[in-house]
C-alpha cells in the first residue's frame, strides 16, 4: 500500500515528468484528456466530484452509450462535475506501478482518490478483474469494508449489477437500474448530508438505501445451507429493504439525452454518433438476458429522434449514425424515422447504420435506405441448428425466414453471409449440432439456386457459434451450463460435420465462457477469487491476450471455490437464488412458466402481438404493449 | 506558383498543435480534423464515392511527440468565404491546444517547403555548458551517421545532408537545441533523429528512469528554398 504522499508526487510527475512515459508507451492519446467537448468546471464551484471509471481501455469505453448519457446528465447539475476514468493498457499500467504514477480522470487530470464518487460501468463480466485492478492504481483497498472514511463512495452500476453479489462486497453503493434519475438523486442527498454536516459514509449508505434503485452490500447478511446454496438474505435494519427494485425511465421522450459528444482525438470502436431509439425488447428470446432486464419497452417517437440526431450531428460533424437498441427492426415507427432522418443526412453526407437486424424484417427497402446494410456484410442470428431448439429457446424466427432474407442479400449483390449459433443450449442433442452444418449448407444452396447472371461473385458462408451462459434474470437461469469438455466436443462435431469448403467455421474457446458463468451466477463467496486474481496482476481479461483460465482454476482452488457448483450444477427450482436479491420487475412465476414452455417446445409470442405477463408493467413506463 | 481554379478551390489553414494534442499521431488529426471542418459549416467539397469525405491535404505530417506552431492544411472548398470568417469559425470548434493562426488562398504548393526548423529541449543528467558544447561538436561534425530501422533491419544512414544547421547551447539548467532540418518528402528527416544522433554520441538522456530525464522538439517555422519563411 503506498502512501498518500507517494501519490502527490505522482500528481505533480504527471505535470513535468511524463512526456518521457508517454512516448514509451503504445497509444499515449489515451491517456491526456483534452477532448473537445468534454466538461471543464471550477472545483471551487463544485460541490460532489464525480467520476465514471470504465474497466476497460479508452477506445472501448469511448463507445460506450450509457456513460455518454450520465456523463451528460450529471455534468447538467451546476454543482456537480462528471469526469472518466480509463484502465489504462498493460504497458502503461506498468510504468504507472514502476514510477508510483496514480490513476487519473481525463478532465481534471486529478487522481481517483481525490474524487466524492467512484462510480464504475460492469458491462461483462470478464471486466471485474479489471475494475479491481483500477481501485488498486487509486491507491484503495478493494472491500468497501476496508476502506477509509475519507475514500470515496465506490459505486457499481451497468447490466452486471443484475447478479451483484460476486463483487458486492468491494463496493459501497449498487446502482440497479436505468442510472439517469437515481444517480443525480444519490449525489444530491450525498450533497445535503456534507453540507448540514450530519455526512458519515455509514449514516449516507444507510439513507441511500431508500432509495428506489439503490442497493447496498454492506445492508445484508447472507446465509448459506449445509449444501451450500443460500438459505437467506437478512437485512441488518428494519427499514433496509429486502428487494432492490430496479429503476427505469418512465417517459424516454423527455429523457435527457446528449446534446454533445466528448470527441475522442484516438480512434474508438464506435466513433460515430449512437441513437438510441427505445429501450427494452419486445421478443422473449429464453436466453437473452437483456431482453428481461430491460423490460418493459419504452420507444422514443421519430420527431424527438431526429431533433436528437441533427443536434449531435451539428455538434460533432459525424459522419454516421447509428440506430441501436436490442432489436432495431422491431421498432413500430422504424420506416417514418429513417424517412425522416434521410431527408438531411443524404445532403449531409452522414450515413445510418442499424447494427442488429432480425432475420425476419430484412428487406430490400431497409437495404437500400441504410448504408450499413448497403456496404457492411450481412449477419444474421438464427441461434440454433434446428426448428425445434429454436423453438426452445423462443427465438420466432424459421428456416424460410432466413433463406429469404439470404436471397433477398444475395441479388442485392452480397456474397458473404455470417451466421451466428449458440451451442451447449438446454436440451441440445447432436442433431441439432448437424443442423447448423445443414442450415449452413443450404444457405450456400440458395446461392446456387439463383441464375448464374444474377449470382454476386464468390459465396462465401461463415458460421460463428459461441458457448450457452446460462444469465441470471432468464427462464435459463437455473439450467445448468454444459461442461468444459461437452462443450468442445459439440465443438468438435460441428467441424467434422461442416464438410463444405465455402463455409467457414469459427468458435470461441469455451473457457472463457465457463469463467462467465461461473461470475454471472456466483455469490459473495467468489470475492476471494478475485482478490486473489487482482493481487496477481490479473487484468483485462475481455481481451484474449490477456485471458488465463488456468489462473482462474488456481485461484478458485486457493480460494477453497468449487467452480462446478456455479456452472455446471442445475440450480434448484426453489433454491435461493445469490440474484434473488434484485427485482427486474419481471416476475420469478413467469420465467418458470417460460422454462416450462421451453421444455414443452412451446412458443411465446412477442409483446407486439399478445403481453404475456411478465410482471414488467408495474415498473409503469410510457409503453405500447404492456396489458 | 500554382493557380488557383475555381473548379479547384482550396483555403489554406495555418495552426498550430501543442500540449496533449502532440501525442496524438497524424492520422488521428487528420480524423479530427475532418469533424472539425464539418462542424465549421464551411462550404466544403466532398470527395465522390460510397463514403464521401471533405478534401484535406496537410503539409509535412508530425510525428508523435513533437509539437508545432507550423502546421498547414489546405481545405477544399466549393464557394470563396471570407478568411477572417473561416478563421472564426474553424476556432470556434477547436481545443486551445489545437488552434489556427490564419487563413489565407494559397500561392504556393506544400512541395515548394524546402526547410523546417525545430527548437528542442533537454532535460538530462549533467546537462551544462560542457555538455552543450560537446552536442555542438556532434552536430558540427563532417559525418553524422545514425542507426536506422528499416525494413530489412538497421543501416547507418548519414542525416547530415538533411541538416541546414544545428546548434545547441545550456540555458535555464537545460541543453537546448536549434534546428533547420530537411523537409522535403522524398528526404523528410525527423528530428527525433537529432536526438538520436546525441543520445549515441554525447551520452544525453541516457538514464532508464524515465521520469527523471525528459525532452521536447517544437516546430517554429518553414521555409522555401531561397530561405524566406514559407506561406
Ligand atoms: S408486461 Fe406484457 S407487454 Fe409488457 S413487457 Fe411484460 S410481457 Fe411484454
Amino acid at each position: 500500500m503506498l502512501a498518500p504522499s507517494v501519490y502527490l508526487k505522482g500528481l505533480e510527475m504527471l505535470e513535468k515528468n511524463m512526456s518521457s512515459v508517454l512516448k514509451s508507451v503504445s497509444k499515449p492519446g489515451r491517456y491526456v484528456g483534452g477532448e473537445y467537448n468534454s466538461v471543464k468546471k471550477n472545483k471551487d464551484e463544485v460541490k460532489c466530484r464525480f467520476a465514471f471509471c470504465f474497466p476497460d481501455t479508452y477506445e472501448i469505453g469511448m463507445s460506450n452509450l450509457g456513460v455518454r448519457i450520465l456523463y451528460d446528465v450529471l455534468n447538467r447539475e451546476k454543482d456537480i462535475w462528471c469526469e472518466r476514468v480509463y484502465a489504462p493498457w498493460t504497458d502503461m499500467r506498468e510504468k504507472m506501478q514502476e514510477y508510483s504514477i496514480p490513476l487519473t480522470a481525463q478532465e481534471s487530470g486529478d487522481a481517483m482518490k481525490a474524487f466524492d464518487m467512484l462510480a464504475f460501468s460492469l458491462q461483462y463480466e470478464m471486466c471485474y478483474t479489471t475494475a479491481l485492478g483500477m481501485l488498486r492504481l487509486a491507491g484503495l483497498k478493494l472491500y468497501a469494508s476496508e476502506r477509509e472514511e475519507c475514500d470515496p463512495v465506490v459505486i457499481a452500476g451497468g447490466p452486471c449489477v443484475y447478479n451483484p453479489e460476486p463483487f458486492a462486497e468491494f463496493f459501497d453503493l449498487i446502482n440497479v437500474g436505468e442510472g439517469e434519475e437515481v444517480l443525480v438523486e444519490i449525489c444530491r442527498l450525498y450533497i445535503e448530508m456534507k453540507e448540514n454536516g450530519s455526512y458519515t459514509k455509514s449514516a449516507f449508505l444507510r439513507r441511500a438505501s431508500q432509495i428506489e434503485g439503490v442497493y447496498i452490500p454492506s445492508l445484508y447478511e447472507v446465509e448459506y445451507n449445509a449444501d451450500g446454496t443460500i438459505k437467506e438474505y437478512k437485512p441488518k435494519y428494519p427499514d433496509t429493504p429486502k428487494k432492490i427494485r430496479k429503476r427505469i425511465i418512465e417517459d424516454m421522450d423527455k429523457a435527457p439525452y446528449p446534446e454533445k459528444l466528448v470527441m475522442p482525438y484516438i480512434e474508438t470502436v464506435h466513433d460515430r454518433i449512437v441513437l438510441e431509439v427505445y429501450r427494452g425488447c419486445i421478443r422473449g428470446c429464453r436466453f437473452c438476458q437483456a431482453g428481461m432486464v430491460y423490460r418493459p419497452i419504452r420507444e422514443k417517437s421519430p420527431e424527438v429522434l431526429c431533433k436528437q440526431a441533427r443536434c449531435l450531428f451539428d455538434n460533432t460533424g459525424y459522419d454516421e449514425i447509428s440506430l441501436i437498441s436490442l432489436s432495431i427492426s422491431d421498432y413500430s415507427e422504424l420506416p417514418r424515422l429513417t424517412d425522416s432522418l434521410l431527408e438531411w443526412t443524404d445532403e449531409k453526407r452522414v450515413s445510418l447504420s442499424l447494427p442488429s437486424l432480425r432475420i425476419d424484417s430484412f428487406s430490400e427497402e431497409l437495404m437500400q435506405k441504410v448504408s450499413s446494410v448497403r456496404t457492411g456484410g450481412i449477419t444474421f442470428a438464427p441461434e440454433a441448428g434446428t426448428q425445434r431448439l429454436r423453438d426452445v429457446i423462443n427465438k420466432n424466427v424459421t428456416e424460410e425466414d432466413l433463406l429469404r432474407s439470404v436471397n433477398i442479400a444475395y441479388r442485392g449483390g452480397k456474397s458473404n453471409i455470417k451466421l451466428y449459433f449458440m451451442n451447449g443450449l438446454p436440451t441440445e442433442t447432436l442433431e441439432d449440432i448437424e443442423g447448423i452444418a445443414e442450415l449452413a449448407k443450404r444457405v450456400v444452396g440458395q446461392y446456387f439456386r439463383m441464375p448464374k447472371e444474377e449470382r454476386p461473385k464468390g459465396v462465401g458462408v461463415t458460421v460463428s457459434v459461441s458457448c450457452f451462459v446460462p444469465k441470471p434474470h432468464t427462464p435459463f437461469q437455473w439450467e445448468a451450463q454444459d461442461s468444459y469438455e461437452m462443450l468442445m466436443n459439440k465443438q468438435e462435431h460441428l467441424k467434422n460435420a461442416i464438410t463444405d469448403r465455402r463455409i467457414r467455421y469459427t468458435y470461441h474457446d469455451a473457457k472463457v465462457s465457463v469463467i462467465e458463468a461461473l461470475l454471472a451466477r456466483g455469490d459473495r463467496r467468489l470475492a476471494p477469487v478475485l482478490e486473489l486474481l487482482t493481487n496477481e496482476g490479473v487484468t483485462l481479461e475481455a481481451w484474449d491476450e490477456n485471458f488465463d483460465y488456468d489462473k482462474w482454476v488456481s485461484a478458485l482452488d486457493r480460494a477453497g471455490v468449487d467452480m462446478s457448483f456455479y456452472t455446471t450444477r442445475g440450480f434448484g427450482l426453489d433454491e435461493v437464488l445469490p440474484w434473488d436479491i434484485i427485482d427486474i420487475g419481471v416476475t420469478k412465476a413467469y420465467l418458470r412458466r417460460e422454462r416450462d414452455k421451453a421444455y414443452e417446445g412451446k412458443t411465446t409470442p412477442s409483446c407486439a402481438e399478445q403481453c404475456s405477463g411478465c410482471g414488467a408493467n408495474k415498473l409503469g413506463g410510457k409503453n405500447k404493449w404492456c396489458r | 506558383m500554382v493557380q488557383v481554379t475555381p473548379e479547384k478551390l482550396f483555403i489554406r489553414i495555418k495552426f498550430r498543435k501543442t500540449g496533449r494534442l502532440q501525442y496524438i499521431s497524424h492520422l488521428d488529426l487528420v480524423r479530427t480534423m475532418n469533424k472539425i471542418v464539418v462542424r465549421s459549416g464551411l462550404p466544403l467539397w466532398y470527395t465522390e464515392g460510397f463514403n464521401p469525405k471533405p478534401k484535406m491535404v496537410f503539409a509535412a505530417p508530425l510525428s508523435i511527440g513533437t509539437e508545432s506552431h507550423f502546421e498547414f492544411m489546405d481545405l477544399r472548398l466549393t464557394e470563396r468565404v471570407d478568411t477572417d470568417l473561416a478563421l472564426e469559425r474553424l476556432n470556434a470548434n477547436m481545443t486551445d491546444e489545437l488552434v489556427c493562426t490564419e487563413a489565407y488562398y494559397p500561392e504556393s504548393p506544400f512541395t515548394a517547403l524546402r526547410w523546417l526548423k525545430y527548437e528542442m529541449e533537454l532535460v538530462t543528467s549533467g546537462a551544462s555548458e560542457e555538455l552543450a558544447g560537446k552536442c555542438n561538436e556532434a552536430l558540427a561534425s563532417e559525418k553524422m551517421e545514425i542507426l536506422k530501422k528499416t525494413k530489412s533491419g538497421e543501416t547507418v544512414v548519414d542525416i547530415k545532408p538533411l541538416v541546414h544547421s544545428a546548434t545547441a547551447r545550456f540555458e535555464d539548467g537545460k541543453i537546448k537545441i536549434s534546428a533547420i532540418l530537411s523537409a522535403d518528402p522524398s528526404s523528410f528527416l525527423n528530428p527525433e533523429y537529432v536526438v538520436k544522433l546525441l543520445r549515441e554520441r554525447c551520452n544525453v538522456l541516457s538514464s532508464s528512469d524515465l521520469t527523471s530525464e525528459h525532452y521536447s522538439i517544437l516546430r517554429t517555422e518553414g521555409y522555401f528554398f531561397d530561405m524566406t519563411l514559407f506561406r
